[in-house]
């Protein structure tokens, strides 16, 4: 198929200027610019308009933006650059170490709560033991080998039923168990919060590093150029001024003549 | 691992804020070079970036994928820089300096311009932002989509909404007039104007 190109066709020539146009238009317009001159001087005055638009380049800015998301559900917001926290200490959330700290102690200390109990027999009636003294074990006059082994026996129900209930995550028989057990669940919950938390500030604060690190490398970059050229610019003027004196020297030294 | 824009749309529309803030860092020079060019002021174009990106953060649910991210992106910021335009239509576009300090300039490019190249490039820079200024919006719109963006004719359709004809002859007309303007502050030469040779001196036999 041959196409021919309608001198004067300017919608057509910005087709052929940014090379979108069929195979067979692009042939045509070529072979007409050869012999219009007028299409030629058109197509010529069109690139270097785009040459000048090549110098146009807007200034360096600082973006950077972050979208960033409160905990309660409250607007979005946008910021720049990450803010020091104005909160008070006892409103910031607490670190990991100190979660898991606080969690360990609450364990232990619910642990030394159920023992305590059952030693003293103060609890559930389960939990009444009587010590019943042998005749020949004068080591340990008070505990009897089937009050340990009752004391080993209960120990044992409690921690099994204190890991059902982690691992089900049911209420307990017993309501100091399902307390436990709740705030057992709570902390690790807080706990995986937490972490990912900040994992999350872990991989902001990276990428905020990343672009940190590249516009400082920028202005050094500015900042070398800038020598560069203010040496650039006191040499140009000593070599213009060493000529101007050389000149004046010749001349001075012709007229002597 | 690199994510395409696609990956991280799908894992922003899951709550992932990170990937939102991915595709921020990398569509933000893009879209603030484009709002700057657009509307010609440093600090308003900045406003454009954030607003942009933030109505597209709150429209992601409803962004199905039916066009790319970034001509989706692009598409918001047209609207806001076209809305600012409405909003300040009186005030000039293009703020210039008084003067230019050489300094300033070598700062901004390498060590192998001269002063001189510099303080010319300079001045060139201005006279297109200023000419480009003159120009109707949607044809400035349209040659600032082509030249530094490099959307086809189809995409700035498109985007403009117009048919591809149309884009044609915006860029057309937006290129002659540019010319015109171009020529009347003096910074094209008359062998650029006409795309012919100068004519030179030479010495007779």
């Amino acid at each position: 198929m041959t196409e021919t190109f309608q001198c004067g066709d300017n919608t057509a020539l910005v087709g052929y200027l940014y090379d979108e146009c069929e195979a067979h238009a692009r042939t045509a317009i070529a072979a007409h610019v050869t012999v219009c001159a007028a299409c030629a001087a058109e197509l010529a005055a069109l690139r270097s308009t785009r040459v000048q638009l090549a110098a146009w380049s807007p200034p360096e800015a600082e973006l950077g933006f972050l979208i960033t998301q409160r905990q309660a559900p409250q607007p979005l917001k946008f910021k720049r650059e990450p803010k020091t926290q104005s909160t008070r200490w006892f409103a910031r959330p607490l670190p990991a170490w100190a979660q898991v700290a606080a969690a360990t102690i609450v364990f232990a200390v619910g642990m030394l709560l159920g023992i305590a109990q059952g030693t003293n027999g103060v609890g559930s009636p389960r939990n009444v033991t009587t010590a019943s003294v042998q005749p020949g074990s004068g080591s340990a006059p008070n505990v009897s080998e089937a009050s340990l082994a009752a004391l080993e026996r209960r120990l044992r129900d409690e921690m099994a039923t204190i890991r059902v209930a982690n691992r089900e995550t049911v209420a307990p028989s017993s309501p100091s168990l399902g307390n436990e057990a709740q705030l057992m669940t709570r902390v690790r919950a807080l706990i995986e919060e937490s972490e990912q938390r900040q994992q999350r500030e872990l991989a902001l604060r990276t990428a905020e590093l990343v672009r940190d690190f590249d516009s400082q490398r920028r202005v050094d970059l500015a900042q070398i150029q800038r020598n560069f050229g203010q040496i650039e610019g006191l040499t140009g003027a000593e070599v213009r001024e060493q000529r101007e004196m050389l000149n004046y020297l010749i001349r001075a030294s012709q007229q002597q003549r | 691992m690199t994510w395409t824009d696609e990956d991280l749309v799908a894992r922003s529309r899951g709550g992932d804020l990170d990937s939102f803030n991915q595709l921020i860092l990398r569509w933000e020079r893009p879209i603030y070079a484009l709002a700057y060019r657009v509307i010609g002021r440093e600090e308003d174009a900045r406003d454009v970036v954030q607003e942009t990106f933030l109505r597209a953060f709150r429209a992601l649910p409803g962004f199905k994928g039916q066009a790319k991210f970034s001509s989706w992106l692009y598409r918001i910021a047209l609207n806001l820089c076209r809305d600012w335009i409405r909003r300040r239509r009186r005030s000039p576009l293009v703020e210039l300096p008084e003067g230019v300090d050489p300094v300033e300039l070598a700062a901004e490019t390498g060590p192998v311009e001269s002063i001189e190249d510099l303080a010319s490039r300079k001045e060139l820079s201005e006279a297109v932002a200023e000419a480009m200024s003159l120009l109707p919006e949607e044809q400035r719109t349209a040659i600032i989509l082509k030249e530094y963006h490099g959307m086809t004719f189809q995409e700035i359709a498109d985007l403009q909404g117009c048919p591809l004809s149309t884009v044609k002859t915006r860029l057309y007309q937006g290129l002659a007039v540019l010319r015109r303007n171009l020529e009347r502050s003096g910074r094209l030469t008359p062998r650029e104007q006409s795309g012919r040779p100068a004519p030179q001196m030479v010495k007779r036999a």
